[in-house]
């Protein structure tokens, strides 16, 4: 098991009348370099999940591993983890606080304590990834920019400590159609040419789905399905009994098979679905 | 940081206190105060420490939350003591320590303050644990409305306090998550000598000023798209009659105060 958990429980503000089970015996893991979307609706638990992979919350009970180690309190440790795995947090723009974009990425890089040759090899190498190679832009105040190109920034530096793995928490939410293909096919390179291992967590299915190669599903605390993506995208009906939307074009595919198309079931892309649709028309017209 | 907030922090519940109306709670337990100061001698400060903790009872607060609450005022309590043990003179010697001696009179002194010191804390605690910050501000703010004719905008205080209130719990939350997000991307905000600890919190500052503003900036919008005005007269959505049991309280409350000051013990 590369990164995993066992029986992790986590309750907020325990010993109070306040107190409430955000994560109820959790045991679940990632394969190295696998894609994987953690799913749930909001308050399932996705946030504080993600956050023990970093060792940023403490289990009340169960253990987190990474590469074959239990995440525990020790210090050292936890730093060479959070080396290793970069963590994006949801609206990541709202943690800057540098006077240019360059310092902004520069910061993990430097808590490492690179040398100043290094981080700047970083900070470049790591805004020609997002797609951000304008090197007037790194002189820029971070607050000047447009909202997607804050988020780009702000996925810029985590990468910028050339993390193994990268997890990301609702990492589309509040950016435009356009914005959310870029940001999409960005993971997607990652993963496939990079070989970084992804978690992402998100409660919105459409563009991404197809990305995915496992799926993994909370809901209210509870683990409810994990395995392979298309095997759990096919359990249509318990996935809505959980209130998670199928991707969009999804839906009229399946549509489209209820009114007695030949069409195939597992589609979860907008291209995907083309290639369908042209294929059926072809076929229609032989 | 979440620890410290549970201090004197609203607890939910539904005895009789909570459902107290605040503006009799708070001239209430200024005149439990006033009693505090009316005794004398320790016997009745023991019955109102037991009246408290009765209270406490019938309204469903953990022990562990008087124990928190009663955590600050332990030094000064215990500086208390023994200022009282050894400077007060008068009575029987109790104990010689060289050239220090303590005795009665000092003990019956300290003690008495002590209780006195505990009482009022545990009182004040019982208040702001069973009201809301928010009614408890409008509770305050119905004593400030009289200002208003020499010109204090009271209205605008009450919101000013509410509003301040409303939003500590949210501040928190928020440094909470920046300071786990920048702690993901390296930073340290626990080792290093005072200076590099100040430096280090400028990853932390920064960002949740920006976020405080731009807080500031949408509640006005939204504060003005539903109607707000300057000066304009309010009404209140949950109306906040007192009830004839609020009164009764008030009446209790001045008939002690009375009796106390008139017993004279």
């Amino acid at each position: 098991m590369f990164i995993g958990t066992d029986k992790l429980t986590h309750t907020y503000m325990p010993g109070t009348p306040f107190a409430s089970d955000a994560l109820k015996s959790i045991t679940f893991s990632l394969e190295q370099g696998s894609f994987t979307l953690l799913i749930g609706s909001s308050g399932s638990g996705k946030t504080t999940l993600i956050q023990h992979l970093n060792g940023l919350l403490k289990p009340t009970s169960g253990k987190v591993y990474f590469d074959g180690k239990s995440i525990g309190p020790d210090k050292s440790a936890l730093l060479s983890v959070r080396r290793r795995i970069g963590l994006v947090f949801q609206m990541p723009e709202d943690q800057f606080f540098s006077e240019t974009v360059f310092d902004e990425i520069a910061y993990a890089p430097r808590n490492l304590g690179l040398t100043e040759n290094k981080v700047e090899e970083n900070v470049i190498k790591a805004v020609e990834r997002v797609g951000l190679g304008h090197k007037d832009l790194l002189d820029r105040h971070p607050f000047q920019l447009s909202a997607g190109q804050k988020r780009l920034v702000a996925f810029a530096a985590v990468l910028s400590i050339e993390p193994e793995v990268l997890i990301l928490d609702e990492p589309a939410a509040s950016l435009d159609p356009a914005g959310k293909r870029m940001l999409f096919d960005l993971l997607s390179r990652l993963n496939r040419t990079e070989k970084i291992t992804v978690l992402v967590s998100t409660h919105h299915l459409d563009e991404i789905a197809a990305l995915a190669d496992n799926l993994v599903v909370l809901n209210e605390g509870r683990l409810k399905m994990a395995g392979e993506a298309k095997e759990i995208l096919a359990r249509r009906t318990e996935l809505q009994d959980l209130g998670l939307a199928l991707p969009q074009v999804t839906e009229i595919i399946d549509e489209l098979a209820v009114r007695g198309l030949p069409v195939s079931t597992d589609i979860y892309s907008l291209s995907a679905a083309c290639k369908e649709i042209i294929r059926l028309k072809r076929a229609d017209q032989e | 940081m979440s620890r410290s907030i549970t201090l004197g922090h609203y607890l939910p519940g539904n005895s009789v206190i909570h459902q107290m109306n605040p503006r009799i709670k708070v001239p209430v337990l200024i005149i439990i105060l006033a009693m505090l100061f009316a005794f004398k001698s320790i016997p009745g400060l023991l019955a109102m420490l037991i009246a408290v903790l009765l209270l406490f009872l019938v309204a469903r607060v953990p022990f562990l939350y008087l124990l928190k609450g009663l955590r600050p005022i332990l030094y000064i309590a215990l500086f208390a003591l023994i200022i009282f043990l050894f400077f007060t003179k008068g009575g029987v010697v109790l104990l010689r320590l060289g050239p220090l001696t303590v005795e009665s009179d000092g003990l019956e002194e300290g003690l008495f303050v002590i209780i006195r010191l505990v009482t009022l804390v545990l009182f004040s605690l019982l208040l702001t644990l069973t009201t809301t910050p928010l009614s408890l501000t409008h509770g305050l703010g119905y004593y400030l409305k009289p200002l208003s004719r020499i010109g204090l905008p009271a209205e605008e205080v009450v919101m000013i306090m509410a509003i301040a209130l409303r939003f500590i719990p949210t501040l928190i939350e928020e440094s909470q998550r920046l300071m786990r997000a920048q702690v993901s991307r390296g930073a340290d905000f626990e080792s290093g000598s005072i200076f590099s600890k100040a430096k280090n919190l400028t990853p932390l500052i920064v960002p949740l000023f920006v976020s405080a503003f731009r807080r500031a900036d949408e509640l006005a919008l939204a504060m003005e798209a539903r109607g707000y005005r300057l000066g304009a007269k309010r009404t209140r959505l949950h109306e906040d009659l007192i009830k004839l049991q609020d009164w009764l309280v008030l009446l209790i409350a001045l008939l002690l105060l009375a009796a106390v000051i008139y017993i004279n013990i």
